[in-house]
């Protein structure tokens, strides 16, 4: 069960229209390592965790991905809600704007359209933490490739807190791999799925 | 912190440090930072020259007091979401459970003030902001994602 708050996580407010930007922004919105990509990833992870605690990490986590989403997309709406004509036709919007006007469309910043391909839920606890210490990882690398391209400061200013969220996100996951190794023998993690073969897991609790 | 200790390292395996509590930052540096902890705050060469947008006074004197409401609630927000992580993973550290209870508090009391001057930002505070009023107002007020229109 989610609630609405009819807030940002974090400010946006941006003052000049920027097509271009947008075109490289959107792919926070629906690109492999983007913010829907990012809930997908951990809210459906989550149903068969085998450590109670991690299930709600990955729900708390999924829940703050969404507002990162809805970041991600009042940057995009707000860069190109004043587009006339001509800045479609040159700013580099251009084949966007063909397909989806100015209106919000999850895609990678070369327009391939968001997948669920982009994310596993492998139903094994280790894969799956694994995955999404990568992801994280992956995340930060495009906020910064964001960072040193894009000069506007209203832009700037969130994609600095975007970014860093991700190194948080990536030590809770560590975080979560220990609280999961230490439910199981040190001598070998691998002897069983504690997410499937789950008589061997209960009787080692 | 009861839970501040890694498993042994085991081959074929990671091992991840468990973080310690550290002293945050105030509310209004933790926003700009993306975490309340100064020990998971780790920059980025481009973007050092990035402006805090709610630690300056002179540009704060600026804004109206709507705004000033709403970036309140923003940060005490987002206090509560790293908090809210951290808890999961040290979930019995009573520094955390200290700074959770009195944020939780903060964020009703900031929430129904808003609701009462302004508009209702969530459901519940259309009652706690308005308790005595016959209105609905959960439709008034601007849309999020218009950013400069409050």
């Amino acid at each position: 069960m989610w609630a609405y708050e009819k807030r940002l996580q974090y400010p946006v407010k941006i003052k000049k229209t920027c097509p271009k930007t947008a075109q490289l922004i959107i792919s926070q919105y629906g690109g492999p390592d983007g913010e829907l990509s990012a809930s997908m990833r951990y809210l459906a992870q989550r149903y068969s965790m085998p450590v109670k605690k991690v299930g709600g990490l990955l729900t708390d986590i999924g829940t703050e991905e969404i507002n990162h989403m809805e970041i991600i997309c009042a940057i995009v709406y707000q860069l190109t809600r004043n587009l006339t004509p001509e800045q479609a036709k040159t700013a580099g919007f251009d084949a966007y704007y063909i397909d989806h006007t100015a209106g919000l469309w999850p895609q990678a910043a070369g327009g391939v359209p968001f997948t669920s391909l982009e994310f596993q839920s492998k139903g094994d606890a280790f894969a799956d933490l694994y995955e999404d210490l990568a992801a994280e990882q992956k995340a930060r690398t495009v906020y910064e490739n964001l960072l040193r391209v894009i000069d506007d400061p209203d832009v700037r200013a969130p994609l600095k807190f975007l970014r860093a969220r991700e190194i948080v996100h990536f030590n809770r996951f560590g975080e979560a791999i220990e609280m999961t190794k230490e439910k199981l023998d040190s001598k070998n993690f691998y002897y069983f799925n504690p997410e499937f073969d789950k008589k061997m897991f209960d009787n080692k609790l | 912190m009861n839970n501040c200790k890694c498993t042994p390292e085991s081959l074929a395996m990671g091992s991840f440090p468990i973080q310690e509590w550290c002293e945050p930052y105030e509310l209004n540096s933790a926003l700009y930072n993306g975490t309340i902890f100064p020990c998971l705050n780790m920059n980025f060469h481009a973007a050092e020259d990035i402006p805090c947008p709610f630690c300056d006074k002179a540009a704060a004197a600026n804004l109206s007091d709507r705004e000033k409401a709403m970036n309140e609630i923003a940060m005490i927000g987002f206090a509560v979401n790293d908090l809210t992580l951290y808890l999961d993973t040290h979930p019995d550290c009573q520094h955390g459970i200290k700074m959770m209870r009195e944020l939780l508090q903060k964020r009703l009391d900031t929430l129904a003030d808003y609701a009462a001057k302004y508009n209702a930002l969530t459901q519940l505070s259309v009652v706690t902001g308005k308790p005595e009023s016959d209105k609905y107002e959960w439709g008034e007020g601007p849309m999020p994602w218009e950013g400069g229109l409050i």
